[in-house]
């Protein structure tokens, strides 16, 4: 074959080959260890999230993806070219921030012309590029406008924006709809699907709220303490949580989680508990009240409508407090005495260390 | 029924402006008792005297007899048209605020943008460089005199070593002028780079980062990002130098006292001379309210200038 051949092949990315790839990456500021031996891998064009609670290390994540933070040991590819010594702007990707980071005393159009501006650009191609990303965003109207004179949502997608005309390989997300309003946050969720849709670029997202996570995400990386708990699609995190963290940062409102030994007598037996397991887990949608008396005993503390559903606290026999998702318009008056039954969904069981022991 | 519910929402209203408005009276009197001190204060001590130098720069005015006789503009017309003294004086101040403005401003954004984010010994740095600001201007300027001795000064000493003939700095009209302007700067630059710090830091983060991400460089980032947001400090800082500059008195006065020759001879010294060694007070009130108008000038100049640059 001819060389050209080759030089062609290895620049045409290989779907088969992850798009971005962790070995065994750490992190430490000064003594403080934040990222702790993360492996992982994304496909090209997947749409991946980082969730996990404040502070665990998402943002450091995504700066070393980046560039802008360096990995202490380990090693962050892209392609198929380790990149931890590839200066930021070499390394193709484009990030989103949480403060959007829009510089205050440019219009929308030089924002998002900037890094093409840096780059000496010639200033046609600048001016098609902001066109046609403005286009994509429904920001035509807008590019003359500074940031200070756009709306939340207007800002976000300008920061998209910037993004988008630097077409790069992967997009980095930081937390992107943590500063609008709910209703705006469900609209730019959806946007953002769109989005990922359209270009089919790989997306990397990071965010601390689940319901953000599992609408968007192919798979999910749940994160704790700079270390991944666990990596899924979201509906194995949902269904298979590999231990009690991800069991009950999955899932809204929170899964109930109590230990065998305090369950009301005769429980247990009913639920044939596993060797080793030392907590059971049910999920508040899967429970409900059992008109016939049979299930686990318990008394109803308080009900919150909350329209469609209430949501129902109870306490079982023994004191354990207990959420469940009540569907109909009524629901008991407090202080009755009712039996719950897991009428759906599984009896999830944890060891001594809170990892998940699977039945059969 | 409907009728007299109007006529209660009426009666309503009506009221509720009438308290509206003693409400309003009231808090505008409040607001006005908080600010009468600094009020009556800025008018007895700034402005009364503003209005007594006026009027004093209109008078030929005998300090030992007491005799003062009024001469309309005769003060002005002698400064401006027959007195040429004045102009060297005033080029001797422009020559100095020419030369210690940009290199304060200059020096004091180099600082600060070294020192602007924490790493090991920040604060050491920056002391080091605030330090002057806070001494005293006599122990300064006695130290520079001697550092600055012709003969067994230290800074020609080290000129010699490396085989440099040093001038005898504060004896020739030229280098006594650089002199002063470097020895001022030094003193106080520290303060303008306090002022740019906080500016500095005040810029987030994420600024820096997007557009090093975007393949910015460093000096790109300053050019287009950093140096564009500083616009409201630089404006501040630079009129706060050029006045301080204008109104520079102590510091020519400990060093040189004018001279040599009147080379570092500068209209605030000058004024001074012509009050307290002259008693020539209606020609140096004269002087000052030309020195008011001249500082007034620059700074409604860079005023407009920034308002021009942002339009
Ligand atoms: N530049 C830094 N210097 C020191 N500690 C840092 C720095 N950046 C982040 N950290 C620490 O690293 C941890 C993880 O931070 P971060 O990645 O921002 O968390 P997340 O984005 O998940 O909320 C936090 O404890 C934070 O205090
Ligand atoms: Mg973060």
């Amino acid at each position: 074959m001819r060389p050209t051949m080759d030089t062609q092949q290895a620049t045409t990315s290989d779907p088969r080959l992850p798009a971005l790839e962790f070995q065994n990456v750490a992190k430490s500021f000064g003594a403080v260890n934040v990222i702790r031996g993360v492996d992982l891998q994304v496909r090209e064009g997947e749409f991946v999230v980082f969730v996990g609670p404040s502070g665990c290390g998402k943002s450091t994540l995504l700066r070393m993806i980046s560039g802008l933070e360096d990995v202490t040991s380990g090693t962050v590819s892209i392609g198929e070219r380790v990149v931890n010594d590839v200066p930021p702007a070499r390394r193709g990707v484009a990030m989103v921030f949480q403060s959007y980071a829009l510089y205050p005393h440019l219009t929308v159009a030089q924002n998002m012309g900037f890094g093409l501006k840096v780059r000496k650009m010639p200033a046609r191609e600048i001016e098609s590029r902001v066109a046609d990303a403005s286009a994509t965003l429904k920001l035509d109207a807008l590019l003359d406008r500074f940031p200070r004179e756009l709306s939340g949502g207007q800002r976000q997608r300008v920061a998209i924006g910037r993004a988008i005309v630097g077409n790069p390989r992967i997009f980095l997300f930081d937390e992107p709809l943590s500063n609008l309003d709910a209703e705006l946050r469900v609209h730019m969720r959806a946007e953002i699907a769109q989005l990922h849709e359209r270009l089919g670029n790989t997306m990397i997202y990071v965010t601390h709220d689940q319901i953000e996570a599992m609408t968007l995400a192919d798979r999910i990386v749940v994160l704790r303490d700079g270390q991944i708990e666990q990596v899924g699609s979201p509906q194995e995190l949902y269904l298979r949580p590999d231990n009690l963290f991800v069991a009950q940062f999955i899932g809204s409102p929170r899964m109930n989680v109590f230990d065998i030994d305090k369950l009301p007598p005769g429980v247990a037996a009913q639920l044939g508990v596993p060797e080793g397991a030392v907590k059971v887990g049910m999920r508040p949608e899967d429970l409900s009240i059992d008109p016939g008396g049979r299930g686990m005993p318990a008394v109803l503390r308080m009900s919150e409508y909350t329209g469609g559903n209430s949501l129902i606290h109870l306490e079982l026999d023994g004191g354990a407090p207990c959420l469940i998702v009540h569907h109909g318009q009524t629901s008991p008056p407090e202080g009755t005495a009712v039996h719950l039954t897991l009428d759906k969904g599984a009896v999830h069981f944890f060891d001594a260390n809170d990892t998940s022991i699977r039945k059969g | 029924m409907a009728s007299a519910m109007t006529d209660l929402s009426t009666v309503n209203n009506g009221k509720g402006r009438m308290l509206r408005l003693s409400l309003r009276r009231r808090e505008a009197l409040t607001a006005l008792l908080f600010v009468s001190p600094i009020t009556i204060g800025f008018l007895v001590f700034f402005f009364g005297p503003l209005i007594a130098v006026i009027g004093y720069s209109m008078l030929q005015w005998n300090l030992l007899t007491g005799e003062a006789t009024f001469v309309g503009y005769a003060n002005y017309a002698d400064a401006l048209r027959h007195n040429p003294d004045f102009w060297r004086v005033l080029r001797n101040s422009l020559v100095f605020a020419a030369g210690l403005v940009p290199l304060n401003m200059g020096l004091a954004l180099l600082l600060a943008l070294a020192l602007h984010r924490p790493f090991r010994g920040v604060v050491f740095f920056r002391v080091i460089f605030f330090a002057p600001v806070v001494t005293s201007a006599v122990a300064w300027a006695i130290v520079w005199k001697f550092l600055l001795q012709g003969e067994a000064g230290a800074l020609n000493e080290m000129l010699a070593l490396m085989g440099i003939d040093g001038p005898n700095w504060l004896r020739e009209p030229n280098w006594a002028m650089a002199a002063v302007i470097v020895t001022r700067v030094i003193k106080m630059v520290g303060l303008n780079m306090i002022l740019y710090i906080a500016a500095l830091q005040s810029i987030p983060r994420d600024y820096d980062s997007a557009a090093r991400l975007e393949g910015a460089s460093g000096w790109q980032i300053f050019r287009m990002i950093t140096w564009p947001l500083l616009a409201p400090a630089t404006l501040i800082i630079s009129i706060v130098t050029v006045v301080g500059s204008l109104k520079v008195f102590d510091h020519i006065y400990l060093m040189t006292e004018g001279g040599p020759e009147n080379g570092t001879l500068v209209l605030a010294f000058y004024i001074y001379q012509q009050a307290f060694e002259f008693f020539a007070i209606g020609y140096a009130s004269a002087l000052a309210v030309i020195m008011f108008v001249i500082a007034m000038a620059l700074t409604l100049l860079q005023v407009y200038f920034r308002r021009k640059d942002r339009a």
